[in-house]
């Protein structure tokens, strides 16, 4: 009996060491600059003659190949982001079914002799063109009954059904 | 009581695009205006109040009233059947403007459907319990 209590008393110190491990690594919440919150980092090349190109406003051959051949959309524009030394905003094309404007995607940031390539996260797109495109200050609204309108139809349509189930289980006449 | 209620919902459902709130909550926050009623007075006089034929024309007016606004979108877009793009109805001028007014109409929508479901499902549930009782005590007076 006293070595189960030992026993279970070592398995919450265990667990307790393995929740401490693991909350180490949870971002602060609600700093948009955070890595998970901010950007998908995707891989890193030399920089050789890249950075110059890049502040000419020319995408590199040897960017748009690399990403082309991992498959993501090839880049079409670079823009210098203003006031910071060493990071640019890539951005992709229009192409129709999927993107109905040019878009913001790519972050190519330069650290020491490298450059690091990451996606944007979905999030930041979802802050900065939100008011802009459904003029609702409500982030959480402009989510639920705009971009994801077809989602709340569902949830709206399955608390009908509940409701319907329930009047037909209880309500046991012949008139609804 | 009831109808500072009623008016605390009808705000949370309208400023749902501005602040905290929206369809689902606001419609919880009018059923139990209802359930109150119900609660202080008896069963009876909650049906007379909300009968059972408006309840179940609101349970599913609300979902029309969603869907109605996707296929006025379809409509108003002419052939490309944006379905739920509200900005192609013209509410106003601006494309950005009519998505706004259309989430309202959604949010309204969605509240109507909540609250009279709510209130149907709480309704249901006390009749039985009535009908039981009632049961129970013809079983005791025998």
């Amino acid at each position: 009996m006293n070595r189960l209590k030992v026993s279970a008393f070592l398995l919450i110190i265990l667990l307790c060491a393995l929740f401490i491990y693991v909350a180490e690594d949870i971002p602060v919440f609600g700093d948009p600059n955070t890595p998970p919150l901010k950007s998908v980092e995707l891989f890193t090349l030399e920089v050789d003659s890249l950075a110059s190109l890049l502040n000419q406003h020319i995408v590199p051959e040897k960017l748009s190949g690399e990403l082309v051949k991992r498959g993501f959309p090839p880049p079409s524009r670079v823009e210098k982001i203003s006031d910071l030394e060493g990071e640019w905003n890539v951005f992709i094309a229009k192409e129709e079914p999927r993107y109905a404007r040019e878009e913001k995607y790519y972050w190519v940031r330069k650290e020491g002799d490298k450059l690091r390539i990451s996606r944007y996260a979905f999030v930041v797109r979802w802050i900065e063109k939100g008011l802009e495109e459904t003029a609702v200050s409500n982030m959480v609204t402009y989510g639920l009954a705009d971009y994801r309108g077809y989602d709340t139809l569902g949830e709206t349509s399955v608390i009908f059904t509940a409701g319907i189930s329930v009047i037909l289980l209880l309500r046991r006449r012949s008139r609804l | 009581m009831i109808p500072f209620i009623q008016l605390f919902a009808l705000y949370v459902i309208i400023h749902g695009a501005g602040g905290p709130g929206g369809g689902f909550q606001g419609g919880v926050v009018f059923a139990s205006a209802f359930i109150l009623y119900v609660i202080v007075f008896n069963l009876a006089g909650g049906r007379t109040r909300f009968p059972e034929s408006a309840n179940t024309i609101f349970s599913s007016l609300g979902l029309y009233l969603y869907a109605g606004i996707g296929l006025l979108a379809i409509i108003f877009s002419s052939g490309a059947a944006q379905y739920l793009n509200y900005g192609f109805i013209p509410f106003t001028s601006d494309f950005h403007e009519n998505r706004a007014l259309g989430m309202d109409f959604v949010e309204m929508g969605i509240g109507i459907t909540v609250m009279a479901i709510t209130a149907s499902i709480f309704f249901d549930l006390s009749q039985q319990d009535e009908k039981r009782r009632e049961e129970e005590e013809e079983e005791e007076s025998k």
